[in-house]
């Protein structure tokens, strides 16, 4: 008979990379994150589940500061990675988006060619000493991505003409290529075919033994295949947070439990 | 928590595994308390119709897993609704096998009835039967409520039954003993005996999933152990 | 009906499908009325649109061709040079009324070869000549002094009225009352067309040349205005293009959105409402009276137009902005480039078509603005032809188009009238060429996301 127990602290040792203190979230009046506290694992996938306008995506565009761009969010709390505060005055936001890559919901490829879409950022980073540091990064990134023999042949063509499922999994090339530790995905599938949607999930299960992957997606079980840890948001509380199979097959709260059965929470 | 799902068709889908479930018990549950009424009263007829109602259970268990399966391909459980499922699936295990038991039991009673009776044996064999099928009346009302203190109660009640077990198993011993033209129908009682006895096991068990689709997790104390044959 | 359901054994429908119940035809009725209510606009559009062109057209075309009357001219070097020297200081000394009496013996010259009879005096025969035909010889000598002394074919310029006549606007009725011709000229002008020494061609004068006096409209051209034109175009560009691009990209992309930003928000969509008369007076106070800048220069024409457009500029630019998925945005930002990187890298490039589209529209919206230039003063009469006012600019008097027209409408001579006309075929040309061009940017640019 396995020994849950010692099972369960074994996860527990893995390192955390990003830690949230007491997080509140402000849109002008509305109180949309209230005292969320987490540890998400380094190299591991964390899911952010919960019904539409729970907080959830808010909170996943707080840890890569995109909530700058939005003139009346106001953030207040500690949000750390690997122990440094990512709200410091010290910190540019440029710097940090560098480190913690992000893929959207709708793919976004530049209107450029792939290779144009994978090489802007080490560019703009400076990540590049020539042309033939560029194009390994190019390759390297598109390989990581999972779509460098579908598009190795055509990397001048433009990026927004290959299919869905293809352009989102650029659109994770183009994020790794910055060499970053941490990668946000916000509803990476939502706008995918099943086939597609397998696609970038087995990709995102790959990327897991080098980055720490934080998703937000409206498919549980698209979390529950994916991730290792589950945090479940209502009404901008995190209601629930542990590992996934726990939270799928046991949780602890009964908000929890509705959410995830389709009951009406 | 609300108990309502927002697609109302999986409530019904689950409910109506759980009432399959139930109907299963129900048959089940008269199928022990006939075999041993036809047991005590050597009555063939009786043994003959425990035997051929069996099929029913049989057919039910197959419909039971079947819907099980439906339900989760097509409807991905989580959480309490796939523990209700998983627990449908191993509890209508359990009752087929009891089920089997019982039908074994008519099956050795169609047997006895043509050899020497042996006295006493037969109404502590009832008695104990009559246990078993309290506690799979007990452990089904714990299903379907949710009653864990039951279920647990019906965990501790199994280890009656395995002293019971154990008394008559030495009872059998005695009679073999005292007069050999005893041994065939003794042993006939004796693998009945067993057969009691592991039926209560298997509502053992299903008190167990009763525990785990109640509380998540398996009950922490390990099952009473099974009788030592080392006396 | 009940003899078909019996023998296909279908069951009889409670509402056929077939026939239309009385609320569906009301509907498709109230469609078709709609339908007809469009056409029939789209028809009396299209009728008012047909009826101004073929009115420019027929009323305008006439000012590209012009009346001329061909003659050997001799050029008698003791009229014009009598030093011999060919000394051009000396040759510009001749006036026009030096040559006048060249002009005369030309025609005397022209009769006699043609066989011409006529009672008129060679003085009267002169007179059917554009009142400018001296000085047009005397430009011609002056340009080439090496033909003095020998006899060339020159080209007249005729009087409007002559030209009237070829063209039908003056007949000998109109005429009655009139002192610049009479009848007997027009007599003359008949024998002139039958030898073939008079003819109505094309006048590229009218597109390239100066505006004339009130006397001689058939000389007159719309070229300087052009340029005029042109040089307030370019200063509109030069400076609405990037101060309007620059304030949209901030006012969309940095500025924060408080009420400050509305206020401006809204100031900016109301100036493009704004009556263009206004933004002339202001351009007088402003740059005129105030700044002490030339009267009737492109400079002062270009700023008020600049105020004018800018506008129209902002407004487009920033809907150019907006087009842009915030994706793209989103895309630049979460690689790690700073806003400016994403707005420059990214959605200019994208909304370039967009900005383009809208500037290029400024501009012909600019190009055909008559109100403030009037107040200005860029109605400057301009007699001297193009090399001269090309080389000055910015800040020597000038006119424009849609000025000169105004100009030209206002006159009393109906050869201005029909020369009016003209200008506003040539402007616009200018104006659907400009637009074509901003659509086919448009076109060749877009780009799906």
């Amino acid at each position: 008979m396995y020994d849950t127990e010692k099972l369960g602290t074994d996860v527990n040792q893995t390192e955390t990379k990003i830690s949230a203190r007491n997080v509140q979230v402000y849109y002008g009046d509305t109180h949309a994150i209230k005292d969320v506290n987490v540890d998400i694992d380094a190299k591991s996938v964390t899911a952010f589940i919960g019904p539409s306008g729970c907080g959830k995506s808010t909170f996943l565009r707080c840890i890569n500061r995109m909530n700058d761009t939005i003139d009346v969010c106001r953030v207040e709390g500690d949000i750390k990675i690997d122990g440094e505060d990512i709200y410091d005055k010290r910190v540019d936001p440029v710097q940090l988006r560098a480190k913690v890559g992000m893929v959207f919901q709708k793919p976004n490829p530049f209107p450029k060619s792939i290779y144009d879409n994978i090489a802007y950022g080490p560019r703009i980073h400076g990540l590049a000493k020539n042309k033939a540091d560029l194009d390994e990064i190019v390759e390297k990134s598109l390989r990581r991505g999972a779509i460098w023999n579908e598009v190795k042949d055509r990397l001048h063509a433009p990026g927004t003409g290959l299919s869905g499922g293809q352009q989102q999994r650029l659109c994770i090339a183009r994020a790794v290529a910055t060499e970053p530790e941490v990668l946000l995905m916000d509803e990476p599938c939502s706008a995918l075919d099943p086939i597609a949607t397998a696609q970038v999930e087995e990709l995102i299960d790959e990327l897991r033994d080098q980055y720490s992957v934080v998703i937000v997606t409206h498919s549980m079980q698209q979390a529950a295949r994916v991730s290792q840890k589950t945090a479940f948001f209502h009404l901008g509380n995190l209601v629930e947070y542990g590992d996934t199979s726990q939270i799928f097959t046991n949780p602890k709260d009964e908000r929890t439990e509705s959410y995830i059965t389709g009951r009406i929470g | 928590m609300n108990d309502q799902h927002i697609v109302s068709a999986f409530d019904r889908d689950l409910e109506g595994i759980q009432a399959h479930v139930m109907k299963m018990g129900g048959l089940v549950e008269a199928a022990i308390g006939e075999a041993a009424n036809a047991m005590v009263a050597r009555d063939q007829e009786l043994a003959e119709q425990v035997r051929a109602a069996d099929k029913a259970i049989d057919a039910l268990e197959e419909l039971i897993n079947e819907r099980c399966a439906n339900l989760i391909a097509l409807r991905a459980p989580a959480a309490v609704d796939l523990r209700v499922v998983l627990s449908v699936m191993k509890i209508a295990g359990n009752l087929e096998r009891i089920g089997d038991y019982a039908k074994n039991m008519a099956k050795r009673t169609s047997v006895l009835v043509h050899m020497e009776q042996v006295e006493g044996a037969h109404a502590s064999l009832k008695r104990m039967a009559h246990e078993v099928q309290l506690m799979l009346k007990d452990v089904l009302d714990a299903f379907i409520q949710r009653d864990v203190d039951l279920a647990r109660d019906v965990l501790e009640r199994d280890e009656g039954v395995d002293q019971m077990y154990n008394a008559l198993f030495r009872e059998f011993l005695t009679f073999m003993m005292e007069d050999p033209r005893y041994i065939t129908p003794c042993m006939h009682l004796h693998f009945m005996a067993k057969n009691t006895e592991r039926m209560g096991d298997h509502v053992t068990a299903i008190a167990e999933q009763v525990v785990y689709l109640v509380t998540g997790s398996m009950p922490e104390d390990a099952r009473p152990k099974a009788t030592r044959l080392d006396a | 009906m009940t003899d078909t359901t019996q023998n296909t054994g279908a069951v009889t429908p409670i509402s056929s499908l077939h026939t239309l119940d009385a609320r569906t035809k009301r509907r498709n009725a109230a469609e078709n009325r709609f339908k007809l209510y469009g056409m029939i606009a789209i028809g009396i559009g299209l009728l008012m649109l047909v009826t101004l062109l073929t009115t420019i057209l027929s009323k305008g075309t006439g000012a590209f061709t012009q009346t001329f009357v061909t003659m050997e001219v001799e050029l008698l070097e003791s009229k014009l040079d009598k030093s011999g020297e060919r000394d051009l200081e000396k040759i510009k000394k001749v006036t026009t009324f030096g040559y006048a009496p060249l002009i005369k013996t030309a025609f005397e010259k022209t009769v006699e070869i043609h066989g011409i009879e006529t009672d008129l005096k060679s003085k009267t025969m002169a007179k059917i000549l554009s009142k400018s035909a001296a000085s047009q010889l005397r430009n011609y000598v002056i340009a080439n002094p090496d033909q003095i002394g020998q006899t060339i074919e020159f080209r007249f310029l005729a009087n409007s009225r002559v030209d009237g006549y070829m063209k039908g606007r003056v007949t000998r009725d109109s005429i009655a009352n009139d002192k610049n011709i009479t009848p007997a000229q027009l007599d003359f002008v008949d024998q002139l067309i039958e030898a073939g020494a008079l003819k109505k061609t094309f006048n590229i004068d009218f597109i390239i040349g100066a505006d004339a006096s009130d006397q001689r409209p058939e000389a007159a051209g719309i070229g300087v205005a052009m340029m005029g034109s042109l040089f307030m175009m370019l200063v509109v560009l030069a400076l609405a293009l990037p101060i309007g691009v620059a304030a949209s990209i901030y006012l969309e992309e940095f500025a924060p959105k408080n009420w400050i930003t509305d206020i401006i928000e809204v100031n900016i969509s109301n100036l493009a409402a704004v009556p263009s008369i206004v933004f002339g007076i202001l351009g007088l106070a402003v740059f005129i009276n105030y700044m002490h800048l030339p009267q009737s220069a492109p400079l002062v024409g270009g700023l008020v137009l600049t105020l004018m457009t800018l506008p129209t500029i902002i407004i487009s630019t920033r809907a150019a902005l907006k087009a842009v998925p915030p994706s793209i945005r989103d895309a630049a930002l979460g690689v790690g480039a700073s806003k400016m990187q994403a707005v420059f890298h990214h959605v200019l490039p994208l909304a370039a078509p967009g900005i383009l589209t809208g500037t290029i529209i400024g501009l012909a919206q600019a190009l055909g603005e008559t109100a403030p230039l009037l107040l200005i003063g860029m109605i400057g009469f301009i007699a001297s032809n193009m090399p001269e006012t090309v080389g000055e600019g910015l800040l020597s008097p000038n006119s424009a188009m849609p000025a000169q027209i105004y100009e030209w409408a206002k006159r009393a001579d109906p050869a201005f009238y029909e020369r009016a006309w003209g200008g506003i075929i040539i402007l616009l040309i200018f104006l659907i060429s400009m637009n074509t061009l901003a659509v086919l940017l448009r076109r060749r640019f877009e780009r799906r996301w």
